[in-house]
């Protein structure tokens, strides 16, 4: 018996030649003249895939749960508030979207070093408390820096209502960062991250850089967070402290991975469709008890379907909340 | 046994001089002296508690030391960081094995590999044909190829060593530590993993360095040995020497 050694075509290409198709297909989608709200539907469940498939390349490719990563995306969100707003405030160098774009993804980026370094050292669920704890502080923080953030009182963005161009906008990031998770996830990069969330020790004894690749995993979540985080402010038109720095954003984009499975390609992308329907369909009838339900679904998947759907389903590459925090225990200690 | 290729030029590969370490009050090694030559097979014993898996701990730079200075090819390694001593061309096995269960044997292989740099670009390649091919031939080596796409979590217990072997000799190292490599083995794959240990000596010249309890395993491979016992080093010596030294037997062989 032996075991065949050149992966076929299919099996290579397969995966990013789909992906690209349905992006292509969804692009062709605005000819069919739909309304402005079910573009704008569309553009909000692409947001939620970027950010879902950002999350996961540090959350589950590199194994570091981060509960604050919505961080990231507040940032990207003032900064283009006050790169583009007019309202009279210390700095207001009055940029285009385009302008200021670029920005809102390098400062997320900025950041993620600067916060990586202490707490990518923090292993399982200390590093997720600390990147909770830095998203609420971020949130004070922009709350204390009135004369450069509005402060309480939030910033008022020019209102540009243009639905087919922010349709094209999140259609794009979307395609783009799904592709570039699936080219990671067949890297030797991705691969390291792998090795490094299954057993950073043995990772870094075979000379893999950990510290370099989980700083280059945070980095990018973070960047490409940023820039849907600039996005969503252009197109909300308004920000402040509160509408920005929302908790149950977090825990959305751990749900999305997780519900999909948790370090696959499409489980993130996957699991923020069904969370979108879910709370257009279920969640839209239940005001009151939305969040409640966001926080039994949690629950339940995590007693039941801890791998998420494409886990359940069989997909080996994933991976488990409880792998991720109880990972490496028993072999740190012999 | 033939040590006609054994080369002494130029000083030690790996040398130890008074490692110490402590864990808390209780001394695990306690200026350990010691030195490996390239091209040579050496065992490391001593009772369970003795600080071998702490010297190799400290060798291969998972834990700081307390005192003493470490050196490989020359460099004082003393206070690099692991992935650094690893690209060096020291490579390990692990008491406990570390391999990656939920990924291929083959997956396994390329996880460890020879480095080539750290630019975005070359990390983002897919897979490099070279180290494939290596990773192919060394499953071959070790009788593993046919189980290459199965998961590494369903091998057993000897499998899993030889692969956790194969992957400390994916990056081409100099010298590899091996601890306890044939504890839980059977004897079948016991001698093919002597065996492949003798080959890659003479062929390749690769140094070795094995953490044993099987005396047999020790004295078939090695022409020196290191007898560690409460982290001192007791006696060093030829197996035969060691294995009718007096305080070794107290020590180990409890008389």
């Amino acid at each position: 018996m032996s075991a065949e050694r050149t992966m076929p075509f299919v099996r290579r290409w397969g995966g990013l030649v789909a992906w690209l198709g349905v992006v292509a297909l969804l692009a062709l989608f605005p000819l069919t003249r739909p309304t402005n709200s079910t573009l704008f539907a569309a553009s909000q469940i692409f947001v939620l895939i970027t950010l879902a498939s950002n999350w996961n390349l540090i959350g589950g490719m590199t194994g570091y749960v981060d509960f604050g990563h919505a961080v990231f995306f507040g940032i990207g969100a003032y900064t283009m508030g006050v790169l583009v707003t007019r309202a009279p405030i210390i700095f207001t160098p009055e940029l285009s979207f385009w302008e200021a774009l670029p920005f809102t993804g390098v400062t997320a980026a900025i950041f993620a070093v600067l916060i990586g370094l202490p707490t990518l050292r923090l292993k399982g669920p200390y590093f997720s408390i600390a990147m909770l704890g830095t998203f609420v502080a971020m949130r004070e923080i922009i709350r204390i820096l009135r004369p450069i953030t509005g402060g309480g009182e939030g910033l008022d963005l020019p209102p540009v209502l243009n639905r087919i161009q922010d349709y094209y906008f999140s259609l794009v990031l979307m395609g783009l960062v799904v592709a570039v998770m699936w080219w990671i996830r067949r890297s030797e990069f991705g691969h390291s991250l792998i090795a490094i969330r299954e057993d950073e020790t043995g990772a870094e004894m075979r000379g893999i850089n950990t510290t370099l690749h989980k700083i280059t995993a945070f980095v990018m979540a973070a960047f490409f967070t940023g820039l849907v985080g600039g996005f969503w402010a252009w197109q909300n038109t308004y920000i402040d402290p509160d509408v920005v720095f929302i908790e149950s954003r977090n825990v959305e984009m751990v749900m999305m991975s997780m519900l999909g499975g948790l370090g696959t390609v499409w489980g993130p992308p996957l699991g923020a469709v069904i969370l979108y329907v879910l709370k257009d369909l279920v969640w839209g009838r239940l005001l009151e008890l939305h969040l409640l339900a966001l926080g039994v679904l949690l629950i339940l998947l995590v007693l039941f379907m801890p791998e998420g759907i494409l886990g359940t389903l069989g997909n080996k590459g994933g991976t488990s909340l409880a792998r991720l925090w109880g990972r490496g225990k028993e072999q740190d200690e012999a | 046994m033939d040590t006609a290729q054994k080369t002494y030029v130029g000083g030690p590969l790996l040398e130890g001089r008074k490692v110490t370490k402590y864990f808390g009050g209780l001394a695990a090694l306690v200026d350990v002296d010691f030195a490996v030559y390239s091209g040579e097979i050496v065992g490391l014993i001593g009772p369970n508690g003795s600080g071998k898996t702490t010297l190799f701990n400290c060798l291969s730079r998972l834990l700081p030391v307390d005192g003493g200075r470490i050196f490989f090819k020359g460099q004082d390694i003393t206070y690099k960081r692991p992935y650094q001593v690893a690209r060096m061309g020291l490579a390990r096995t692990f008491q406990v094995i570390r391999i990656y269960r939920k990924m291929t044997v083959l997956e396994n292989m390329l996880i460890s590999r020879q480095w080539r740099g750290e630019s975005l670009i070359s990390m983002l390649k897919p897979r490099h044909p070279e180290t494939e091919e290596r990773a192919w031939e060394l499953l071959e080596f070790l009788q593993l190829a046919h189980l290459a796409h199965e998961y590494a979590g369903h091998l057993s217990g000897g499998q899993r060593r030889l692969l956790e072997i194969g992957m400390a000799l994916m990056p081409d190292p100099d010298i590899l530590l091996l601890d306890e490599a044939t504890s839980g083995i059977n004897p079948t794959l016991i001698e093919l993993i002597k065996d492949r240990i003798r080959q890659l000596n003479r062929e390749q010249g690769k140094t070795f360095l094995l953490i044993e309890h099987n005396i047999n395993f020790i004295a078939d491979l090695c022409e020196r040995v290191f007898v560690l016992h409460f982290g001192q080093k007791l006696a060093e010596g030829t197996p035969q020497e060691i294995m009718e030294n007096e305080a070794v037997i107290e020590a180990y062989f409890g008389a």
